[in-house]
């Protein structure tokens, strides 16, 4: 499964990670090659959110090795902002900047961390507006989108880093199921032009759409992981096997 | 420091007056802010306008103010009252205790009534519905149910607000009242050494500030005994 | 008893007199008060024990003990202190108008520190974790994303905390400065009149609260444009 010459753009190794007595990640090891999608699920507490926050260092791993895109984590700054120029992430309560207009939001890394100019920037932050079909949008204050359109504002603004993953932490989960689809679409359409995605979602459907692999994580370990016919099909583990008689019955 | 030997007693006996302000002021202001907070709350339109006169005045005027208003004021009102009985009288006064206490209890109670009223509101409408629904009475559901919530909810706030309570029994000595800064400036008198004594008076009013802000700390985590079991 | 207007309308003029000193007491003290303030957070945030640790203790004493009290250290006690004397501060710290700006800078400085600390904390976790994924530097996301938010939330208890410095600028009048209260105060000695005196002096500190609160509420109200109200 791992790689070892360099393909990989994520690398795993051994992975630990203790919240005080508690292990969220129990020696986990997972690579993703580039153009990779994969998508993780699991039951709330198996370590999934951590998996991912671990990947731009929003949490630190106790043990073990992280390499992204070249980059090993460790405590040094310099890398930690060098990998997360790189990574874009999509958080479950969106995190808007409320005080900044929708294109404001887009710009203000690009103007910060990539030091465009603020014609550039904007630039890039209309293109990708565009590209999750909100262009109209642009002066308005977060508060005043719905869940969907606010969270496709914080796809876009992702992308205006021009990241070479990207992680969605839940992304629809505290949508209302009307706005689930829109939000789906614009990752599918992402995913089809060949963005390295890691994804952890309930979404069933979008997983046997879009995914290469699909990871079942269970008390910080990861217990499967397989293409989403097998996976879903032929699922190995008693516990991939009760997950999904739990979350595919209704 | 030795300057302070000899004293030691004369601030003991300011800090007790001290504490005895306190006391008095604190049920005081208990009480106003509780008849105030009743007032903002309830239907009539004359109680919602006397206490929100109440609350601007105190909240909106120097504590220092209100205090040589109370006392003089007074002082001239009672005067004139009793020389039309007894001429010869030239200065009738509410002693500064009363005077003192009564004023900041006024001005403190103005924010107790805020915060007690927004407290009564965060109370869960639920568990009111629930107990009148069991049969408890509407006094019965007040005292057994309403006020404990209140409380918890008010705590925090109430804490500061008996912190002020302590710092403005400092302004009363600038009507007499024999409490520590008198006794400080008797013993500046005496000793030349004014920084020493007003450090020590300094030092009385942080111990009662840390005796006050650990004790609502305790009163908090009793309140509270209810919601830390619970995880 | 009667209520002499003809005083009242002749003392408002020399009251408001000192309004200037008044408000020159307000303005210095709130604006080096702030800037200290400022300094005190990003001290008492850095994370460093030897920053943060001797400004918890300077807030806990300012906070602590009562103003007068402060006040009077610094206007009496002081001078008894040789190196004061002999320091560049002195030509300040000898006039009590220097004095008063050095008490009420110190003790808003610790009130107003610690209204911005609850400022920052209050800012969602979620904000400054999308910041730093989106890779700014701690710095930028305390500039460009904690500060706008934080100064927005503690608005309202920093407008509280700027009555409190106002009413706290009558104190001044306990070390011979004639600002309102100061020239409030000789007038009724002079003339036995507390009750119209006082209370015309306290119908201009109403005013004067009154006026900030609507300034305060200005600025919320711009500062909150992009704030949804709850339907």
């Amino acid at each position: 499964m791992s790689d070892g010459d360099g393909t990989n753009i994520i690398e795993l190794e051994n992975v630990d990670k203790f919240f005080g007595a508690f292990q969220a990640l129990k020696n986990i090891s997972l690579s993703v090659k580039k153009g990779e999608r994969i998508v993780v699920c699991g039951p709330s507490g198996s370590g999934k959110s951590t998996l991912i926050r671990c990947i731009n260092r929003l949490e630190e791993h106790d043990n073990g090795k992280i390499v992204v895109n070249g980059h090993e984590l460790t405590s040094d700054v310099k890398d930690i902002n060098a990998v997360r120029r790189e990574v874009g992430m999509v958080f479950q309560n969106f995190n808007l900047f409320p005080h900044l207009t929708v294109i404001g939001n887009l710009m203000l890394a690009p103007k910060l961390v990539r030091k465009s100019s603020k014609s550039e920037a904007r630039d890039t932050a209309m293109k990708y507006l565009e590209r999750v079909k909100i262009p109209e949008q642009a002066d308005k204050w977060p508060s005043q989108l719905s869940g969907g359109q606010q969270q496709r504002v914080a796809i876009a603004r992702a992308l205006c880093m021009n990241p070479e993953v990207m992680l969605f932490d839940e992304p629809t989960s505290a949508l209302d199921p009307e706005m689930i689809s829109e939000v789906l679409d614009v990752m599918t359409d992402l995913a089809q032009e060949g963005m390295t995605m890691i994804v952890v979602t309930h979404e069933m459907g979008f997983a046997r759409s879009v995914a290469d692999s699909v990871v079942f994580m269970d008390a910080g370990e990861i217990v499967e992981m397989n293409p989403p016919k097998e996976f879903f099909d032929n699922p190995k583990n008693e516990r991939t096997k009760l997950f999904l008689s739990q979350i595919l019955t209704h | 420091m030795e300057a302070v030997t000899g004293w030691w007693d004369d601030f003991f006996w300011g800090s007790l007056v001290v504490v005895e302000l306190f006391v008095v002021a604190l049920f005081l202001t208990i009480l106003f802010g509780l008849i105030g907070a009743a007032a903002k709350l309830s239907k009539s339109r004359v109680a919602h306008s006397i206490a929100s006169a109440y609350t601007i005045v105190f909240r909106g005027t120097p504590e220092i103010l209100v205090l040589l208003l109370f006392y003089f004021g007074s002082a001239v009102t009672l005067t004139a009252i009793a020389q039309v009985i007894d001429p010869e009288i030239k200065f009738v006064d509410i002693p500064p205790f009363w005077a003192g206490s009564l004023a900041i209890a006024l001005i403190v109670g103005s924010y107790a009534t805020e915060t007690f009223r927004g407290a009564f509101l965060g109370v869960d409408p639920g568990q009111v519905e629930a107990a009148r629904a069991l049969g408890v009475s509407n006094l019965q559901t007040f005292i057994y149910v309403r006020i404990p919530a209140m409380w918890r909810l008010a705590l925090p706030p109430f804490g500061n607000h008996m912190l002020s309570l302590i710092k403005d029994t400092a302004l009363i000595a600038i009507i007499g009242l024999e409490e520590t800064l008198f006794v400080a400036e008797q013993a500046i008198g005496t000793t030349g050494k004014p920084f020493t004594m007003y450090i020590v008076v300094g030092a009385i009013y942080l111990g009662f500030s840390t005796i006050i802000t650990l004790s609502v700390m305790v009163l908090e985590r009793y309140a509270n005994r209810h919601l830390e079991i619970a995880r | 008893m009667s209520f002499d207007f003809a005083l009242i309308v002749d003392s408002i003029p020399k009251m408001l007199m000192g309004i200037g000193l008044t408000f020159q007491l307000l303005f210095l003290s709130a604006a080096l008060g702030l800037a200290l303030a400022i300094i005190l957070l990003l001290m008492r945030i850095s994370g460093r024990w030897y920053l943060a640790a001797p400004t918890m203790v300077y807030i806990y004493i300012f906070r602590g003990t009562p103003i007068l009290v402060q006040i009077f250290i610094i206007y009496y006690g002081l001078p008894q202190l040789e190196f004061v004397r002999d320091s560049i501060f002195w030509p300040i710290l000898r006039e009590p108008f220097g004095c008063a700006i050095v008490a009420l800078t110190l003790n808003t400085g610790a009130y107003v520190s610690e209204i911005l600390r609850g400022g920052v904390l209050g800012v969602d976790r979620g904000l400054k974790e999308a910041g730093a994924a989106l890779g700014l530097s701690a710095t930028h996301r305390f500039i460009y994303i904690t500060s706008p938010i934080a100064i927005r939330l503690c608005l309202p208890a920093y407008s509280n905390d700027v009555i409190s410095l106002m009413k706290s600028t009558a104190l001044a009048s306990t070390i011979t400065l004639l600002d309102m209260m100061g020239i409030a105060r000789t007038i009724v000695a002079e003339t036995y009149a507390p009750y119209e005196i006082f209370i015309s002096v306290m119908v201009i500190y109403l005013v004067l609260t009154w006026f900030i609160q609507r300034s305060f509420g200005w600025i919320e109200k711009r500062m909150s444009r992009h704030v949804k109200s709850e339907a």
